[in-house]
């Protein structure tokens, strides 16, 4: 079971996520601001990360930033009411780009195709 | 001794003495003035001085001489009054020049001022009279402006006008400027149009005369060894006279005057008159024409002021559109989240709930509408990023790439296929790289509904002038051009934010880059999207 970690400001979206991929077979844990992820982080691994850009005063690019740097391995999936990040060079960092919306199919789809590219890089480096 | 003359009456009777008349009524009775006014011009007491010196008295010839000394000096005090009176004519002639002159700040004015008193009767009665101006850029000396008559049929017609008239000369100066100006102008302009004379051209006698700063006075001018045939015989007229015009120590221009119908010889008075008079003219013509440049100065200074005006308020309507952008893009944001959850949760429902469930139909109701609503804000949010474009040099192969591999999904999805053809070398494009991955999405999006047989999305890139060219060819669709058109109509009043504005978005966003966009229906074979990127930062207007 892949583990994946919710990056989000507001603890509805946390839920419904949690819902929904937990429902799609996925481990989540959520956290509800930077500080709060790191230190999830610091608790145990994960398969991939989904950020919220908006972070009430903090910005999940900052994050992503950090763990690019420090967990290169982890994929990160970017989420904004906005579709202009998708064409920001800092979000071009992220692994995949999404915006938010009541269906989530296209989340869905693309937690499940960043997972596979991330699989199948593992295997072709053994 | 009988006298002739009554100088020898104290008082005489109106009839005594032929030279008395009507109105000099004191002269019968003031003896003294009598003899040294009328006397000594008479022919009675010039008879009596005749016997007076037959007579052998020794004082007759004393007197002969005095009395002739007397007439000698008599004459030469009338012809000194004489000149005198012409020189305050003439003076106030200048000075009544000089007040029209001071005046003045229109070269026009000047010009016809200028002109007039040259040649009216009542100033310096010269027959023609021709202005050459200097253009100091050019180097040349031009010919200007002429007055005069060109043969003595005019000349009659002209000066008989003119004392019918009897018009003071600014009446005349005023006249000539309003009726005459263009006319005059025009009848001279084979004459003027060959008065052109290099300033370089130092032994020309006109330049000689610029040069030199004094009039020069030519006679026999077909035979003057300074004068050029040519020159003479443009000028057609043996005798004329040069007046340079120069002020503060500038070559203003050149008066070139004649008496070509009346062939009155020019005198070093006429000369001399006329040096006087061209000093405040070509003040005033030097004045009018730094006038004219300050002008247009101030034309170009008022122009600018215009336009820095507008551009300000360009910047005040931009930071108000900067700032409506920003307002509708919290304002959607804050929006997004919540509907976000509504239409998550719905959905939730939706899926958790079995076909028999009465509340199925609401909960649908809900994620329609939370769907339709997210539409609206995505428009809304494109809308307000399009207000502020921000534009680089891109790389086109980068920028069609990246937008088909964020499209694969979909075309796959609804059974569709891309393919990108390039040509090497393109060069960069000054685009909004967000704005136009944004528009290359939906455009190659939109509407794609799974019809037609050939599902295939072909896109193109080609070189053409300052351009890039990008083709966007879609085979699957049939639509007539008009219903085209109307899809490109952004904001028109048959459409609603969330009926898809994609393509009218696209083409604001591209118009305010000023970017051309168009859409082809081509019958039977699809539809062709051209966007043409400028491969160049526009110039500035």
């Amino acid at each position: 079971m892949s583990k994946l970690l919710v990056v989000d400001d507001e603890a509805n979206i946390r839920l419904l996520y949690s819902e929904e991929l937990t429902d799609e077979g996925y481990d989540v844990v959520t956290a509800g601001s930077i500080a709060e992820a790191t230190e999830k982080l610091k608790l145990g691994s994960f398969d991939l990360a989904v950020l919220d850009i908006k972070l009430k005063n903090e910005s999940g690019i900052e994050l992503l930033q950090q763990l690019v740097k420090e967990r290169h391995e982890m994929p990160v999936i970017l989420c904004s009411a906005f579709s202009c990040y998708k064409d920001d060079f800092s979000a071009w960092l992220a692994d995949g780009y999404i915006v938010k919306s009541g269906d989530l199919t296209e989340l869905k789809h693309e937690i499940a195709r960043v997972l596979a590219k991330k699989a199948q890089k593992v295997k072709t480096s053994m | 001794m009988n006298w002739e003359c009554c100088w020898d009456r104290d008082v005489i009777e109106m009839g005594d003495c032929p030279n008395i008349h009507e109105g000099d009524e004191d002269l019968l009775v003031s003896k003294r003035r009598r003899v040294l006014e009328k006397c000594c011009d008479c022919e009675n007491l010039r008879r009596d001085l005749d016997r007076f010196s037959d007579s052998d008295h020794p004082l007759a010839p004393v007197f002969n001489i005095v009395h002739s000394e007397f007439l000698r000096q008599k004459n030469q005090i009338h012809s000194l009054v004489s000149f005198l009176d012409s020189k305050t004519l003439e003076i106030r002639f200048i000075h009544e020049l000089g007040v029209v002159l001071q005046s003045s700040v229109d070269l026009e004015e000047v010009l016809s001022v200028a002109l007039t008193a040259i040649t009216a009767g009542k100033g310096f009665g010269m027959n023609r009279a021709f202005l050459l101006m200097a253009d100091r850029e050019a180097g040349l000396l031009k010919g200007y402006l002429a007055i005069g008559p060109r043969n003595l049929t005019e000349a009659s017609q002209t000066w008989s006008e003119i004392l019918c008239n009897d018009m003071d000369l600014q009446t005349l100066a005023q006249n000539f400027r309003n009726n005459k100006l263009s006319a005059e102008r025009a009848k001279f302009h084979d004459i003027l149009e060959q008065l052109t004379v290099p300033l370089s051209e130092h032994d020309h006698i006109a330049i000689k005369a610029l040069d030199s700063k004094h009039p020069i006075l030519v006679e026999d001018a077909f035979h003057h060894p300074e004068v050029s045939p040519g020159f003479a015989a443009l000028l057609g007229v043996d005798s004329f006279l040069l007046m340079p015009l120069v002020s503060r120590n500038r070559r203003v221009g050149l008066i070139i005057a004649d008496n070509c119908i009346t062939h009155r010889r020019i005198t070093d008075e006429d000369m001399h008159s006329l040096e006087t008079f061209s000093f405040p003219v070509a003040f005033a013509i030097e004045r009018a024409s730094l006038y004219d440049k300050l002008q247009i100065e101030l034309n170009r200074v008022t122009e600018a002021g215009k336009k820095l005006k507008e551009q300000q308020e360009l910047i005040v309507r931009m930071e108000n559109m900067a700032l409506v952008g920003r307002i509708t893009s919290t304002v959607a944001h804050s929006v997004r989240n919540p509907l976000m959850i509504i239409g998550g949760f719905a959905r939730s429902m939706l899926k958790n709930s079995p076909a028999s469930d009465p509340k199925r139909d609401f909960i649908e109701s809900i994620v329609s509408e939370t769907q339709q609503l997210e539409v609206v804000l995505d428009e809304i949010l494109n809308y307000s990023d399009s207000l502020y474009p921000t534009r680089d040099f891109w790389d086109v192969n980068q920028l069609v790439e990246t937008a088909l591999r964020d499209v694969s999904d979909v075309l796959i999805e609804r059974g569709y296929s891309s393919r990108y053809s390039s040509v090497p070398d393109l060069p960069p494009v000054y685009i909004d790289f967000k704005q136009l991955s944004y528009c290359l999405r939906t455009v190659i999006l939109s509407d794609i509904v799974g019809m037609g047989d050939d599902r295939t999305i072909a896109v193109s890139s080609q070189h053409s002038g300052d351009y890039v060219v990008i083709r966007i060819v879609d085979h699957s669709r049939n639509v007539p051009q008009a219903d085209l058109d109307h899809i490109m109509v952004p904001f028109s009043e048959t459409r609603e934010l969330g009926s898809g504005l994609g393509l009218a978005l696209c083409k604001t966003m591209l118009e305010k880059q000023n970017i051309p966009f168009d859409a082809l229906a081509v019958p039977e074979k699809g539809i062709i999207y051209t966007i043409k990127l400028p491969t160049h930062k526009e110039e500035k207007q």
